[in-house]
C-alpha cells in the first residue's frame, strides 16, 4: 500500500461512553466540511477489558462496513494521515464521557461570593460536593477536618479573596487543607485546583505540591461583582480529563495519535453550545441536554453567558439516582397505568445492572420513555433552583443521547423532549441522532469551521419548530387561530384549543410563514404577536403548536392519563 | 458481538485479589491456608482529631515563634490534659490536650492530634491458599471450587454452611424458612419481597441469604442486615435461573463463602458465591462471542429471566416487537417456545458442563 500523502481534511472523531464506543467520520465534499457516517460498538473500559482499544477497534471496523472505506491497516492501526487512495483519515479527535464519579470538597470565603461561584464550578463535572467549608462555617476546625476526612474526596476545588484582596484568611483555609493532606495516605490525597486571589498560588502551590498535585487557574472572582469561571472551567476540565487518563487504560496509548489532545465530552459539548450560544437571538439562548447512561450534561448559551451543568440521572447505571432521589409517583404519572409502582422500580434497577438492555415491547420501551421524562424534568428542576436558567425561551433546543434515538419514530422523540422540558415562546427542536455535539466541539479545536459546516448540515434532526402557547382558558375552548402559508402560496388554517397540541405540515429544510390569531388572552412568552406573520422552519414533525400548558398538569386517573397520551399522539400524527 | 457472561461452574480454578483501598499490613503469608474470615491485611483510619492553635491561643507573633514553645513531636502519645506548649517564665501559661491521642503533625503553629481511629479488614472471603502477597496492601488467594457470579449485592461478605429447602429454593422466602436450623447458616431462595423476612433472618443469625431476585422496594432493608445477602437474577420476582439452583442444591451443607460486594463493571469487582473443594479445577475464560448453543438468560424486558439456548445469530439488525431495531438470535427457551431476543439483554451462562451433565437439556 503506498504510503504517500495528500493535502485532506478528514477527520475521525471517537467518544468513548459509558455504555457505547462511537466513530464519527467527517469529510470535506464540495469545500464544505460534511459528516460521512459512524459505527459503534460497546465501550471496553470495564470488565473483562479493561482498556479502550477493543472498543475503538470495534467502532471503527463498523464504520469501515458501514462506509467501505479502509480507516486501518491489516494490522488494526489507525492509518494516519490519509493516503493518496482515499484510506485512512487525516486528523483523528477522541473525547471521554466515561468518567468516574468525582466526590468533591469546596473551600471558598464567603457563602454568597466565593463559595457560592466554586459550587457552580463543581455542578460542571460529572461528582458531588460532598463537603463546602467558608469562613461563616461555625463548626469548630477540627470537626470540618474531620468532615472533609470522612467524605474522602477525589478533589479540592479551593477559591476565595478578589485580585489583591483578603490573603490571611485563604492562608489560614490553606493550612486546614495542608492538615487534611497530611492525614491522608499518599495514594488517597484530592488533587487541588486553585482559583482564588492569584497574589496567593505560587505560595499556595508550593505548599501543596508536596503532598499533591496543584493546578493554579484564573482568580474566579477577580472582584467582587465579577464572577469569571470560563478559564477555571477550562483548566477544570483539563485536571479531571487528566484524572481520568491515569484511570482509562489504552487512553495513553491512544493519546500521541490524536491531533488535538482528548478532552471529556462534556467539554466539546459546552464549545459547540457556548459557540450557537453567540449566532442565536440574544434575549433567548440556546439550551441542549445530553442524556447517557452514567449521567446527564446539560449546557445554556446566549451572548452574554454560558454554563455547563452535569447531573447523576441517567439511563444506565444512573437510573438507580431516580429511585434513590425522588417519589416514583411523579415517574408514575408519565405511564398509562398498566404497571404497579414495585414493577416499574424493579424495571429500572434491572436496567440499572445492564445498561445497553433494550426494550422489546411497547410497554418496556413506554416505562424507558417515561424514565427519560422525568429525566429532563428533574434536569429542569436542578436548573432552576441552581439559578442557572436566565429565561425558559430557547432558539435551538438540542438533545443528544441513545435514549431519544432509541424511539421508534421522531414523534416520539418530541413528545418527550416537549414534556420533560416544557419550554416556553417559539423554539426549534433539534436531535443530535448521531450523539456528535461533544466531537464537533473537539474537532473545533482543529478547525472552526468543521462544526459551523456540519450544523447546517443534516447531521441532526430538525424536529419541529414548536410554538408554546400558554391561555388560562378552560380546556378544549378554542384560544389560537393559526395559518400555515406555505412558500408556493398555499396555506392551511387551524384553530388551536387549550390543552392540544397539534402539527401542521412542514418539510424539514421547507420555512413557511405563520399568522396567528390570539383568542382568550392566550399569550406566546416573549413574543408580541401583531399582523406580522412569523417565519418558521419546518421538521421531520412539521410545526407543532403545544396549547398543553405550563406546567403540564396530568390527571391523576391512570385512565384519563392513557386517553390524553393517546390524543396528544394522534393530534400530532401518531397513531 | 463480544458477550455479557454470568459465571456458573461446579468446579473452576479460582483466583482472587483481595485487596486494601489504602496502605496498611498484611497479616498472611505465601502458602498460608486461609478461610473466609481470616484477615488478610488491615490498616487503621483515623477518624477523629484536635486541633490545637498555640499560636493564636498564645498570642504569639509568628507561627515560628509558637512552634518553638511545642515541647512535642509527630507521633507522640499524649494523655487529656498532658501539656503540649508553654510560654516558661514566672506567669507560664500553658496549653494542655483536650483528649488522648497521637500528635499528627505540628505546622503554622497548630498541633494536629487524632484522637480516634477504626480499623478496616480485608478478609479472605473464601478458604484456600495464599499464593502472592500485594505489598501493603493484600494478597491473592487461591482455591478450586465452585463459583457462582451474582448482580447485586448488600456489601457485607460472610460465610455458613448451605442449607436447601426445596420450597424455598423453587419460590419466595417466606417467614417459616427461618426456623431454628438456620443459625449461621446460608440460605437460598428463589426470590424475597418481604423486608420481615431479611430481619427476622438478622435476629435468627443467618451467616448469608442468597436470592434468584429480590424486590427492589426492600433494597434499603437488605443494605441494613449485618449478614451478606446475593442476588443472582436481579429485580423482580423471577428467581433463580435452573443452572444456578442446580449447582446450589446439589452443594447442600457445604461451606459456601458470599461477597456481596456491588457490580463495578469498573474495577470488574462482581457479588460471588465460592464454595472451595478439594478437586483441583481449570481456569475459565473471561472473553465469549455469542454464538450457537449458548445457553443464555434474558436479562432485560420481554422473557426477562428465563434460560434458553442459542439456535442462531441473525446477521444484521432485527426487528423488533416494538419497531426497534436490533441486533438479535434466535433463542429457544426451556418451554420449546423459540424467540427474537436482542443480544444486548442477553447473559451467557457459562459452565463446565462435565459435572451436571448436558446444558442444554432444556432447551
Amino acid at each position: 500500500m503506498s504510503t504517500d500523502t495528500f493535502e485532506a481534511n478528514s477527520v475521525l472523531g471517537i467518544d468513548i461512553g459509558s455504555i457505547n464506543t462511537r466513530a464519527l467520520l467527517f469529510d470535506v465534499v464540495e469545500n464544505s466540511y460534511h459528516f460521512i457516517a459512524s459505527g459503534a460498538a460497546p465501550s471496553t473500559h470495564t470488565e473483562p477489558y479493561f482498556d479502550i482499544g477493543q472498543g475503538v477497534f470495534d467502532s471503527i471496523t463498523r464504520l469501515q462496513e458501514s462506509t467501505g472505506r479502509m480507516l486501518l491497516d491489516n494490522e488494526g492501526n489507525l492509518l494516519i494521515p490519509s493516503r493518496v487512495g482515499g484510506e485512512g483519515v487525516d486528523r483523528f479527535v477522541v473525547t471521554v464521557s466515561c468518567t468516574t464519579f468525582l466526590k468533591i470538597v469546596t473551600f471558598g470565603l464567603l457563602n454568597d461570593v466565593s463559595l457560592d461561584s466554586v459550587n457552580k464550578l463543581a455542578y460542571s463535572i460529572h461528582g458531588k460536593v460532598v463537603e463546602s467549608i467558608g469562613i461563616n462555617d461555625r463548626r469548630p476546625l477540627h470537626a470540618q477536618l474531620d468532615a472533609v476526612l470522612a467524605a474522602n474526596p477525589d478533589l479540592i476545588l479551593f477559591a476565595g479573596g478578589t485580585e489583591g484582596g483578603a490573603s490571611r484568611s485563604i492562608l489560614r483555609m490553606s493550612s486546614l487543607i495542608a492538615n487534611i493532606l497530611e492525614i491522608l495516605p499518599a495514594p488517597q490525597r484530592p488533587r487541588i485546583l486553585y482559583c482564588g486571589n492569584s497574589k496567593l498560588g505560587k505560595r499556595l502551590s508550593d505548599g501543596f505540591s508536596r503532598l499533591t498535585q496543584v493546578k493554579l487557574t484564573r482568580n474566579i472572582h477577580p472582584t467582587i461583582d465579577d464572577e469569571v469561571l470560563e478559564p477555571a472551567l477550562k483548566d477544570l476540565d483539563e485536571m479531571v480529563m487528566d484524572m481520568q487518563q491515569a484511570k482509562l487504560g489504552g487512553l495513553d496509548r491512544m493519546a500521541p495519535l490524536c491531533s488535538t489532545p482528548p478532552i471529556l465530552s462534556s467539554q466539546g459539548f459546552h464549545n459547540v453550545v457556548r459557540f450557537l450560544g453567540k449566532q442565536y437571538d440574544p434575549a433567548k439562548g440556546v439550551f441542549a441536554v445530553d442524556i447517557g447512561g452514567t449521567h446527564s450534561v446539560a449546557a445554556y448559551a446566549n451572548h452574554d453567558v454560558s454554563n455547563l451543568h452535569t447531573f447523576s440521572y441517567g439511563l444506565g447505571s444512573g437510573i438507580s439516582s431516580i429511585a434513590d432521589k425522588t417519589s416514583i409517583k411523579d415517574l408514575m404519572m408519565w405511564l398509562d397505568g398498566s404497571r404497579s409502582e414495585e414493577e416499574v422500580m424493579d424495571y429500572l434497577w434491572q436496567r440499572s445492572l445492564y445498561p445497553n438492555s433494550i426494550a422489546t415491547n411497547k410497554t418496556d420501551l413506554d416505562l424507558e420513555l417515561a424514565a427519560t421524562r422525568h429525566i429532563l424534568r428533574l434536569i429542569m428542576r436542578d436548573l432552576e433552583l441552581r439559578n442557572a436558567l436566565p429565561t425558559n425561551r430557547f432558539e435551538p433546543i438540542l438533545i443528544s443521547g441513545s435514549a431519544l434515538n432509541r424511539t421508534v419514530t421522531p414523534l416520539q422523540s418530541l413528545l418527550v423532549i416537549l414534556d420533560g422540558i416544557q419550554p416556553l415562546g417559539i423554539c426549534p427542536m433539534i436531535l443530535d441522532k448521531h450523539g456528535m455535539l461533544g466531537i464537533l466541539g473537539a474537532a473545533g479545536r482543529l478547525d472552526p469551521l468543521l462544526p459551523v459546516q456540519v450544523l447546517e448540515s443534516t447531521a441532526f434532526t430538525n424536529l419541529a419548530t414548536v410554538i408554546n402557547a400558554v391561555s388560562n382558558a378552560k380546556p378544549g375552548s378554542a384560544i389560537m387561530q393559526a395559518r400555515l402559508v406555505y412558500a408556493n402560496g398555499s396555506y392551511l388554517d387551524a384553530e388551536i384549543k387549550q390543552g392540544s397540541i397539534l402539527s401542521l405540515p412542514l418539510a424539514s429544510g421547507e420555512t413557511g410563514e405563520l399568522q396567528l390569531k390570539m383568542l382568550r388572552r392566550t399569550v406566546i412568552e416573549d413574543v408580541n404577536i401583531s399582523n406580522e406573520p412569523i417565519l418558521v422552519r419546518g421538521g421531520v414533525c412539521g410545526v407543532v403548536i403545544d396549547a398543553r400548558g405550563r406546567p403540564l398538569q396530568l390527571p391523576e386517573q391512570a385512565e384519563k392519563r392513557r386517553e390524553l397520551f393517546h390524543n396528544w399522539e394522534f393530534m400530532l400524527g401518531g397513531k | 458481538m463480544h458477550a455479557q457472561m454470568t459465571h456458573v461452574h461446579p468446579l473452576v480454578f479460582i483466583r482472587r485479589n483481595r485487596v486494601l483501598p489504602v496502605p496498611g499490613v498484611v497479616t498472611v503469608r505465601t502458602g498460608q491456608k486461609v478461610t473466609p474470615s481470616d484477615v488478610i491485611a488491615e490498616v487503621e483510619i483515623p477518624t477523629r482529631h484536635y486541633l490545637v492553635d498555640v499560636y493564636r491561643s498564645l498570642g504569639m507573633k509568628t507561627p515560628a515563634e509558637a512552634e518553638r514553645l511545642i515541647e512535642r513531636k509527630p507521633g507522640d502519645l499524649l494523655q487529656k490534659n498532658d501539656i503540649i506548649a508553654e510560654t516558661g517564665g514566672m506567669f507560664s501559661r500553658v496549653i494542655r490536650t483536650p483528649g488522648p491521642g497521637k500528635i499528627v503533625s505540628i505546622s503554622g503553629g497548630r498541633v494536629l492530634i487524632e484522637s480516634d481511629s477504626r480499623k478496616i479488614f480485608k478478609t479472605a472471603g473464601m478458604s484456600g491458599m495464599v499464593t502472592e502477597i500485594i505489598g501493603e496492601r493484600g494478597a491473592i488467594v487461591e482455591t478450586s471450587g465452585t463459583l457462582i457470579q451474582g448482580v447485586w449485592g448488600n456489601m457485607q461478605t460472610g460465610s455458613g454452611g448451605l442449607v436447601i429447602q426445596q420450597e424455598y429454593v423453587d419460590g419466595e422466602l417466606l417467614p417459616s424458612a427461618i426456623g431454628l436450623n438456620v443459625r449461621r447458616a446460608v440460605l437460598a431462595a428463589g426470590f424475597c419481597k418481604s423486608p420481615e423476612v431479611l430481619q427476622a433472618a438478622a435476629v435468627a443469625e443467618v451467616s448469608g441469604i442468597i436470592l434468584g431476585t429480590i424486590s427492589s422496594s426492600i433494597i434499603p432493608v437488605a443494605e441494613a442486615q449485618p449478614y451478606p445477602i446475593i442476588v443472582l437474577g436481579g429485580f423482580g420476582k423471577f428467581g433463580l435461573d435452573p443452572l444456578s439452583k442446580k449447582v446450589l442444591v446439589s452443594s447442600s451443607g457445604r461451606e459456601v463463602a458470599i461477597n456481596a460486594v456491588k457490580w463495578d463493571r469498573v474495577t470488574g469487582e462482581r457479588p460471588e458465591i465460592i464454595i472451595s473443594l478439594p478437586s483441583d479445577g481449570e481456569p475459565y475464560p473471561v472473553e465469549l462471542e455469542y454464538e450457537a448453543g449458548q445457553i443464555v438468560r434474558v436479562h432485560a424486558s420481554e422473557h426477562l429471566g428465563k434460560v434458553g439456548t442459542v439456535q442462531k445469530i441473525i446477521p444484521g439488525l432485527s426487528r423488533l416487537p416494538n419497531g426497534l431495531r436490533a441486533s438479535a438470535a434466535a433463542v429457544k427457551f426451556e418451554s420449546g417456545e423459540m424467540s427474537v431476543v436482542p443480544l444486548a439483554n442477553l447473559d451467557v451462562l457459562h459452565m463446565t458442563s462435565e459435572f451436571l451433565g448436558t446444558t442444554d437439556e432444556g432447551g
